[in-house]
Parts: C-alpha cells; structure tokens; sequence
C-alpha cells in the first residue's frame, strides 16, 4: 500500500518542473473555456486563438528549459529528456500553427470548445511522448483520441460525422488490440515499465503475441499501410484544423512511442527478429502510400496519402536503431511539419465558410489568379516530393544516409521508388495551377481571405527553406534516459 | 505458463454457463405467455410507451452530462477515506478536479446544454 508519507516524498518541485509545458496547455485549455464565457461574442474567436497561442508559447519557453535538464519524474513514469522534449516541441509547434486556422471553423461552431479540445488533445499527445510506462502512454492516447473523436465530428457536412464515427469506431478497436498487448506484456514481463522490457523470460511465445498486439495498434495510430485505411476519409471529412493537427500532432506522439520502444524497450539480441513487421510495414506505407496519393482529387485527402508515405520514410530510419537514424528521423518529422502544415495552410487561405477550399479543381489556374498561394503551394510540394532546395530534399538524404549506413539495402531502395512516385502525385497538383485556363474557374469561394494562415505560410516558407540550407539537427536526444 | 491455467478455466465455465443459459431455456421450458410477461420490464412500473421509440439526442446529452458528474461523486468517496492521511496533497488534488470539472459545467450551462427544449 502506498502510504501518504512516501508519496508526498515521492513528489518534488522537480517532478512538476518536467510537467509544466503540459500542465500550461492543458491549464490554458481552461481559460479558453473561461475567457469565453465571459467575453462578448464578437470576441469569442480571437481570444480563444489568443489564448491557445499564448499557453503553447509559454510551454515553448519551459520546452527549452527543460531540453538540457534530463529527469526521470514520478518514478520514472514520465521522462522529460532531450529525445521526448524535442518531440514536444514538434507537437507545440503544429498546434501552434493548427490554432492559426481556426478561423475556417464555420460561424455557429464554438470555436472556444474546438481550440479547448486542440489543447487537450496536445497536451495528451505530449504525455505520450514522455511516457516511461505503458499506463501514462495509455492514458495520453485516450486523451488525445478523445479530444480527436470529438473534433472530427466539428463540422456540420456530412462527411465530418461520416469521419467522427469512422475514426471512433476504428480507433477504438486499435485502442483495444492495443490494450489487449500492454496487458499481455504486463503479464510476461510482470512491470508496466518500458525499461522491464529489455529482459523478457525467454522462449515465451505470448512475449511475441503481445508485442504484435501492441505494433498493430501503434501501426493503426500512425496511420502505416495496411492499417491506414481510416486516414483519408477522416482527413477528407474533418475540419481543416484539426486535419492539421492529426497529420502532424497526432503521429509526433506516437512516433515518440514506437521509438522509445524501439530504442530503449527492444532486447538487443531479439532486436532483428521482433522488429521486422515494423520495417515491412514502413516499407509497405512508403510505396502504397505514395501509389494511392496518385489518383486523388481532393487535397486533403491526396495530403493524407502523402502523410502515410512521408511517416513511412521516418519509421524506416528506426532501423537498426541508430543513435544516428533517430536524429535524422527527428529532422525529417519537423521537415515533415513545416511543409504538410505551409500546405494546409495554403488551403486554409483559401477556403471560407461555404468552401474548405480543399477540392483539386478549385486550384486550376491559381498560379494567375492568386500568384503568391500558387508559389507557396508549389514549394511545399516540392519539398514533400523531396526535391532540392527544400528542406524535404536534405532530411531526406539524411534518412537515406542512416539507413543505408544501417545495412538496410532493401528499405532504402524502397524509398527511392516512393519518393519517385511521389513526385508525380505533387506535380499534378502543381500542373493544374499552372497550367493555362481553359475555362473561366467559379472563383466565388476562393475570394475570402484572413490573415493568419498567411503568418502559417511566412513561418513554414521560411522554415522550408532556412532548414534545408542550414539543417540543425538535435544533438541533444540521445543519450535517452533509461 | 502455469499462471494462466486458472485464468483458461474461468474462461472455459464462462462460456459453457453463458451457452447453457441461452441453449437449455428452448430445450426445458414450455413457453405459456400472456399479456403481463411480454410486457417490457421497467423495474417493475407499467411501461407508458413504446420501448423501442426513438430518443431526441438531448436525451443522451443530458444522460452523458449525467454520467460525468456522477462519476465525480463517486470519486470524492476514496478521498474522503484516505482524507486525513492524503493531507495537503489530497486536497490540492481534489480542488484541481473539481474546479476543472466546475469550468466544464458553467460552460455547458452557459451554452445551453442544460436546457431541454
């Protein structure tokens, strides 16, 4: 029995000092709710931005204090070091940039309740990174699936309920198989601790079941071929936001997972065998992924194809688990945020109440009529495509570099080939900008424009660029704190 | 593995009880009804309506609101227990919850969730 005496030792000021970005966004989520209940209407959707804007910051400023300080808190149950300090920073940045699209939220949906819930959902991502056990790794997921789960469903179209309960329905099934592996690796292993991992009691076959169980549900959650069918059709049907926050905010959580597993939870010896379905499934998202972005029509759905390939490029710099390869693997996921986030924001300056601005055809010929979008949305998708001189073309051959050095011939093959598909999925968007017009283009619903989705374009451009001529990777990450 | 021997025959009774309890009643019981056993069972008070009728949503608003604030009350009771011995640390954490949940429940009365109309 724990007594009250151990824990009021058990906690220190150190403890709640590795808390504090998550405590202030989660606080802040609270005041949102507050500030809109007392504020006039017209003021409800600039303070609620305001707001969110000033707790990430804030949890920004304490991200940095706590890079250089590695501690083990609460017991160990959550690690604020280099690696998952770095992680958090990529979820504080998307939602950051997420925030600034709010403005795309129809009128009558309280954008106080979606910015709250944005905020949840982050600081439950974040938990996740930092989880040292699988209780607090669970109980991140739940609260970003649960936020998530709600925000989908925001919209009043058709497709966001169609995406609500689809991504309800399959993410809970994912949650429960998952469920079903920690309470199997519980029983073999008898610790919920990640470090107990390391020496499982050989010849266990229910040692490999569990683990099966457990990489479904982190393949689900990452959206990895073949458990990526939910991604487009939630993309596509959930607010623009919130789609945002999932292709970025959502996968930096759970990445931070599956490479702490991989890292510091995979006994040495088992390492080649246990981890092969993670390879193959990398393999698989990199090229079906990249295949099926080829023949969409609409943006948010040919971005969650897209993402699939690019989250496919960064598990496969896992292998072999090199301190190297998780570096790289860092750099590509913020390469990856700024140009997937500069992309929705491009949609974000173009959509309006009636019009998410997301559909293929309403881009033919924007190169004439909005030049400026046209040039941005053509940076960003050279950049995915990996082209120079992008920072998507130098964290690329870094993640190429690492895995070849890592003797894994096969995986970087493969992420050539979907790299070359790729190209041709994010040229055809850029031909129909280009293109001349043929016919006079409804631009009806392209004409509304608001200011913040164009700081979101200045940021990611910037980022794109400066990244990819002057890459800063993460010294810091490793060693991870065992 | 001998752990889970236990755990396989609780899972064997489960099944085989839960299959006899749906299998035996057709093979034993000889089916007399009338109007009061095919009634819907509601704790025993005579059904007004249809049972199979269709809710409005706010039903389940309100049930769900129902639920969280339930399940807050039920919570307060470990606290209460261990409330001596949990001291400053106890309370600080009880005040958290309930003031969290306290934003949550203004917010919902302010946007008219509590209103059945």
């Amino acid at each position: 029995m724990i007594t009250a005496a151990a824990l009021q030792h058990a906690i220190t000021a150190a403890d709640w000092e590795a808390l504090r970005p998550i405590i202030w966004i989660a606080g802040g989520a609270l005041a949102v709710l507050l500030f809109d209940l007392c504020l006039p209407r017209g003021a409800h959707r600039i303070s609620s931005v305001l707001l969110g804007v000033t707790s990430l910051v804030w949890a920004g400023g304490f991200l940095v204090r706590n890079y250089h300080t590695p501690y083990a808190a609460f017991g160990g149950a959550f690690l604020s070091d280099g690696f998952s300090v770095v992680f958090q920073g990529a979820i504080v940045l998307a939602t950051l940039l997420s925030l600034l699209f709010v403005y795309t939220f129809e009128e009558r949906i309280s954008s106080a309740g979606a910015v709250a819930l944005l905020l949840w959902a982050a600081s439950g991502a974040m938990l996740m990174t930092g989880a040292g056990n699988l209780l607090i790794l669970f109980l991140g997921l739940e609260l970003l699936s649960l936020a998530l789960y709600a925000l989908c469903g925001m919209a009043s179209r058709r497709a966001a309920r169609e995406a609500a309960l689809k991504y309800l329905l399959l993410s809970s099934m994912a949650s429960a198989v998952m469920l079903y592996g920690m309470v199997l690796l519980f029983g073999v292993t008898g610790s919920v601790n990640f470090s107990a991992f390391l020496a499982p009691p050989p010849g266990n076959p229910l040692y490999l079941v569990a683990l099966g169980l457990f990489y479904v549900g982190v393949a689900f959650k990452l959206g990895l071929v073949p458990f990526h069918i939910w991604m487009p059709d939630v993309f596509e049907g959930a607010p623009l936001p919130v789609t945002a926050f999932m292709s970025v905010a959502t996968k930096a959580g759970m990445l931070a997972v599956l490479a702490r597993i991989i890292y510091v939870a995979t006994p040495a010896g088992l390492a080649n065998k246990v981890l092969l379905p993670i390879w193959v499934v990398a393999a698989l998202s990199m090229i079906i992924g990249n295949l099926a972005a080829l023949s969409q029509s609409n943006l948010k759905r040919l971005l969650a194809y897209s993402g699939i390939g690019q989250i496919g490029y960064i598990v496969a710099a896992f292998a072999g688990a090199t301190a190297l390869g998780l570096r790289y693997a860092l750099f590509y996921l913020l390469a990856y945020l700024f140009m997937t986030l500069g992309a929705f924001a491009v949609i974000a300056a173009l959509s309006d109440q009636a019009d998410e601005g997301a559909r293929l055809v309403s881009y033919a010929g924007l190169a004439h009529r909005r030049p400026m979008l046209a040039a941005a949305m053509s940076f960003f998708l050279i950049g995915l495509a990996g082209l120079p001189p992008t920072v998507g073309f130098m964290g690329k051959l870094l993640l190429l570099s690492s895995v070849l050095n890592a003797g894994y011939i096969s995986l970087a093959v493969l992420l050539i080939v979907g790299t070359a598909i790729s190209i041709y999925a994010y040229a055809k968007i850029i031909r129909v900008m280009y293109a001349p017009m043929r016919h006079e283009v409804v631009a009806g619903a392209m004409s509304a424009t608001w200011p913040l989705p164009w700081i979101a374009i200045a940021i990611c451009s910037v980022a794109v660029l400066g990244l990819g001529l002057y890459p800063l990777v993460p010294s810091a990450v490793l060693p991870l704190v065992k | 593995m001998t752990p889970y021997v236990s755990v396989a025959i609780y899972l064997g009774v489960a099944t085989v009880a839960s299959l006899a309890f749906c299998i035996l009643p057709g093979l034993l019981a000889q089916p007399r009804p009338n109007a009061t056993k095919e009634e819907a069972y509601e704790c025993g008070v005579e059904p007004t309506s249809v049972v199979g009728g269709r809710f409005p949503v706010r039903f389940y608003l309100i049930a769900m609101l129902f639920v969280i604030f339930d399940v807050e009350a039920a919570s307060f009771y470990p606290w209460a227990v261990q409330m001596h011995a949990l001291r400053a640390f106890g309370l600080g954490e009880m005040v958290t919850f309930v003031v969290t949940l306290g934003i949550g429940y203004a917010f919902v009365w302010k946007k008219g969730g509590l209103q059945w109309r």
